[in-house]
């Protein structure tokens, strides 16, 4: 019965895409604010399909009802009900559904927030967004069909991968990455929508960055989330690892951040249109290629799904997009006005942007090629290769550090031409603190040149930030004196949308440091101990109390108890521990960490003898870890107040629609 | 038409593309087995209905196929049926065909070859020794071990009909 709903359901969404996809682009065309109205429905009903897609299959889940296909796959009796419910995504044709579920989420809140806006692109983009709708509800209807009818029906299942049911992370990486892979579909549709129309108004490419700006939050958290989710699960005491797929989510991220710079230039003086609009669509093309990769079977990754016959499918998909961008580009971009006011001069904020553009691209370029160099190597070669992290380290470590670098330069350079006296000037005094951070750290014995390099800079851009934060605050305390800190207060909530990107910034800057502090300073030990004995590592003394068993209906878990303390702190317990899961033969760790900003003790069990107890264990020492952690949360933060709606921002309607054409403005009346 | 651009975008998708469709049908796992040319690790285990130990030592002059396989494991019970349709070929002209439990319970395994056929012995490997020896990576994975003991052929995942059986047709 489910399966039937559901196949239904699937269908009715796929109609709903041609239809409103068709629609979309003749409204576009045509200029015809009925059809658009067309595809704006269709949006709602792809969405309100997938949502009944997505509940019936929860309730299959939830029911357990083994004759669908994909309970049959992942569920289990056994498995507890949080664990049910996020089976979702824990596997591929699920993972597919979801996906269709949030694009046509995505779909409907852009049909509502275009509604009434924009008429030259509006239409134009709803149609782009839901033929990459058409594409995926037919691949939920066909090859990836998660309601498929099993029979004979079988009475249990064997439950999720194990790696995904170790960790309450799995509960909300999967979905952040997704937010933020299909949301890149948004703005690039609504980029395909500007070279369809072959024009670009200042509303509409702020309108895209804004668009931009919600999936970018969401794959800087989905990335983040899933480093932490990596350290805490994998055992290994790392959180990146430069694997395919981990690669895949970061080169999205490198060119949708590129984007979101030279946006502004596009926005503010009609610059580097062809450039960011490619940047635009490459990124949608990267979250494209970055799910050919976990879900093809083609590229060797801890997280890629098994075999899976919709390789060919995405390939060809991608070989579409693909070919489409670069025909649209070639056909549009001399159609799109020249840029205005061409001249930046050396010391500029407008070079500042470009030379960071162009190092995101380089990085970009090191990190694809890193990745598909095994299949390269093998497709010319026939030898096997892999690519390890000493490569993207070395290319990653510099390229990151020059960014940090520009982050802090390029704040602080006024738009258009700057004297160079006055530019030297403004950057003494965070010079001179960076110099002291440097020198401060040396004395404390920390010399590590990349890492003490990467705090100086760090300490830099930092100052520069938080200088640009206040100085429209202070500007006004000068001016109007009263209470420095409503001043400061009031003069930021005029400029959200600038100190939101400062705060991105100072997130950048604690990661920068945290991901320097902990890869600089780790140390491993390596222990064996027997109930009762003491071991080193470090400042820490470990005191290994006792073993146990803990028996769970879905696992069996070996922990062992450790008492920490340092000389003069008694930490408590951690408790490490072994969970074995019938589906899976050999046991998955599931370490115990102290973690406050300071450093991390991260205990992981490498065996554990349960007749004599003897046990073996890691414990990695590393500083600074929890700062990535925090500096992601505040990226994150950074983006949504960005991008969070404005009440100004619906004047922009107004003042748009005065250049348009008459008849323009006349759809906007009939539509509005 | 900016046929620059057109230029441009041919040079990187083409190749771009051609590339990731070459990675099609090969297992990026499948590192060339360290053991194929070399003896075969020699194991002596006991069958699933108990009571009788195979040792390969004892199969010495007749081709050997080692699966080794999980109830538990979707692809194995895709593979099986295969396996045992083509052991009724090759068994009667001195092939011998050997199962390996990986990682399972022999209840499990015995309900798994009710379902799916069974046409020669099940082994089990308690403590996983043997699937060490072998350096099994996951299951299943197949082996085919000439008269003299050495592994000829290694499968990663399920076993690819035609050179299996050119495998074998090459050892008799």
């Amino acid at each position: 019965m489910i399966s039937i709903l559901g196949r239904t359901a699937i269908l009715v969404a796929l109609a709903a895409c041609m239809v409103g996809a068709v629609a979309g682009l003749y409204g576009g065309a045509r200029r015809s604010a009925d059809a658009a109205r067309w595809a704006r429905a269709m949006a709602w009903t792809f969405f309100g399909a997938t949502l009944v897609g997505v509940g019936l299959m929860e309730f299959a889940l939830l029911t357990h009802d083994f004759s669908v296909h994909y309970v049959a796959e992942v569920g289990s009796r056994s498995s507890p009900t949080w664990i049910t419910v996020v089976s979702l995504w824990s596997s591929l044709s699920g993972s597919i559904l979801f996906w269709a579920f949030i694009l046509g989420a995505y779909a409907a809140a852009q049909a509502w927030y275009t509604r009434k806006r924009y008429p030259e692109h509006s239409s134009y983009a709803m149609g782009m967004t839901l033929v990459v709708g058409v594409f995926f509800s037919f691949l939920v209807a066909g090859d990836a069909n998660p309601f498929t009818p099993v029979s004979p029906v079988p009475l249990d299942g064997p439950g999720p991968n194990p790696l995904l049911q170790n960790h309450m992370l799995m509960v909300v990486h999967p979905p952040m990455l997704y937010l933020g892979y299909v949301g890149m579909t948004v703005p690039f549709a609504m980029g395909a929508a500007a070279l369809l129309a072959g024009r670009i108004t200042p509303a509409w490419s702020r309108a895209l960055r804004n668009a931009m700006l919600v999936p970018w939050g969401f794959l800087t958290l989905g990335i983040i989330l899933g480093g932490w989710w990596s350290y805490d699960v994998l055992g290994w005491g790392g959180y990146w690892a430069w694997d395919p797929v981990e690669n895949a989510s970061f080169l999205p991220w490198l060119t949708s951040t590129a984007f979101l710079h030279s946006a502004m230039l596009m926005e503010r003086k009609d610059q580097l249109k062809g450039w960011t609009l490619t940047l635009l669509m490459g990124s949608f093309l990267l979250t494209i290629l970055g799910t050919f990769m976990t879900r093809s079977g083609v590229f060797n990754s801890v997280h890629s799904f098994t075999q899976s016959p919709i390789g060919p499918i995405f390939l060809t998909f991608l070989a579409l997009v693909l070919t489409f961008s670069v025909l649209l580009l070639a056909a549009r971009i001399d159609k799109l006005s020249p840029p205005r006011d061409g001249l930046n001069g050396p010391a500029s904020r407008d070079t500042a942007i470009m030379a960071q553009n162009l190092l995101f691209a380089a990085f970009t370029f090191t990190v694809l090629l890193g990745t598909t160099w095994p299949l390269i190597n093998e497709a010319i070669s026939g030898e096997k290769i892999s690519v390890g992290g000493p490569y993207f380290n070395k290319w990653g470590v510099p390229l990151s550090f020059m960014l940090v670098f520009l982050m802090g330069v390029g704040p602080a350079l006024p738009w258009g031409r700057a004297s160079l006296d006055a530019v030297v000037k403004r950057f003494l005094v965070p010079l001179g603190i960076a110099v002291l951070v440097v020198a401060g750290c040396a004395a404390m014995g920390w010399t590590k040149p990349w890492p003490l390099a990467v705090f100086g800079v760090s300490a830099f851009a930092a100052v520069i930030t938080l200088q640009e934060m206040a100085a429209p605050g202070l500007a006004r305390w000068r001016k109007k004196g009263g209470n420095l800190a409503t001043a400061l207060v009031q003069a930021s909530l005029r400029t959200r949308r600038r100190q939101a990107g400062y705060v991105v910034h100072l997130g950048v800057v604690l990661v920068a440091i945290g991901v320097a502090g902990s890869s600089g300073w780790r140390n491993v030990e390596q222990l064996t101990l027997r109930p009762g004995e003491t071991g080193k590592a470090g400042r820490y003394s470990l005191t290994y109390v006792e073993h146990r068993t803990d028996k769970d209906s879905h696992r069996s878990s070996e922990l062992a108890r450790i008492h920490v303390a340092t000389d003069d702190a008694d930490l408590g317990f951690l408790e490490p521990r072994m969970n074995t899961y019938p589906r899976m033969g050999s046991p998955l760790p599931a370490p115990a960490v102290r973690s406050v900003p300071g450093e991390d003790l991260y205990l992981s069990i490498v065996k554990i003898d349960t007749k004599t107890g003897l046990l073996s264990f890691q414990a990695v020492i590393q500083p600074l870890v929890w700062w990535i952690w925090f500096g992601g949360l505040v990226m994150a933060l950074g983006a949504a107040l960005a991008a969070w709606p404005s009440r100004r921002r619906s004047t922009a309607r107004l003042a748009h629609a005065k250049p348009d054409t008459a008849g323009v403005a006349a759809s906007v009346k009939a539509s509005t | 038409m900016n046929w620059r651009i057109v230029a441009v975008g041919a040079v990187i998708i083409v190749p771009f593309v051609a590339v990731l469709a070459s990675g099609f049908g090969k297992d990026p796992r499948e590192v060339p087995s360290v053991l194929e040319g070399h003896p075969a690790p020699d194991f002596a285990l006991e069958t699933a209905e108990g009571g009788q130990v195979i040792s390969l030592k004892d199969l010495r002059g007749h081709p050997v196929v080692l699966n080794f396989y999980a109830s538990w494991c979707v692809p194995c019970a895709q593979e099986h049926p295969w396996l045992v349709k083509i052991s009724k070929i090759y068994q009667p002209r001195g092939v011998t065909f050997l199962g390996v439990i990986y990682n399972d319970e022999v209840p499990k395994v015995k309900g798994f070859l009710r379902r799916y056929g069974q046409n020669y012995p099940t082994l089990q490997d308690p403590s996983s020794a043997t699937a060490i020896d072998y350096g099994v990576a996951g299951v299943p994975e197949t082996y085919i071990i000439d008269g003299q003991g050495q592994i000829v052929r290694k499968f990663v995942g399920p076993v690819s009909p035609e050179e299996f059986e050119s495998t074998l047709e090459a050892l008799l």
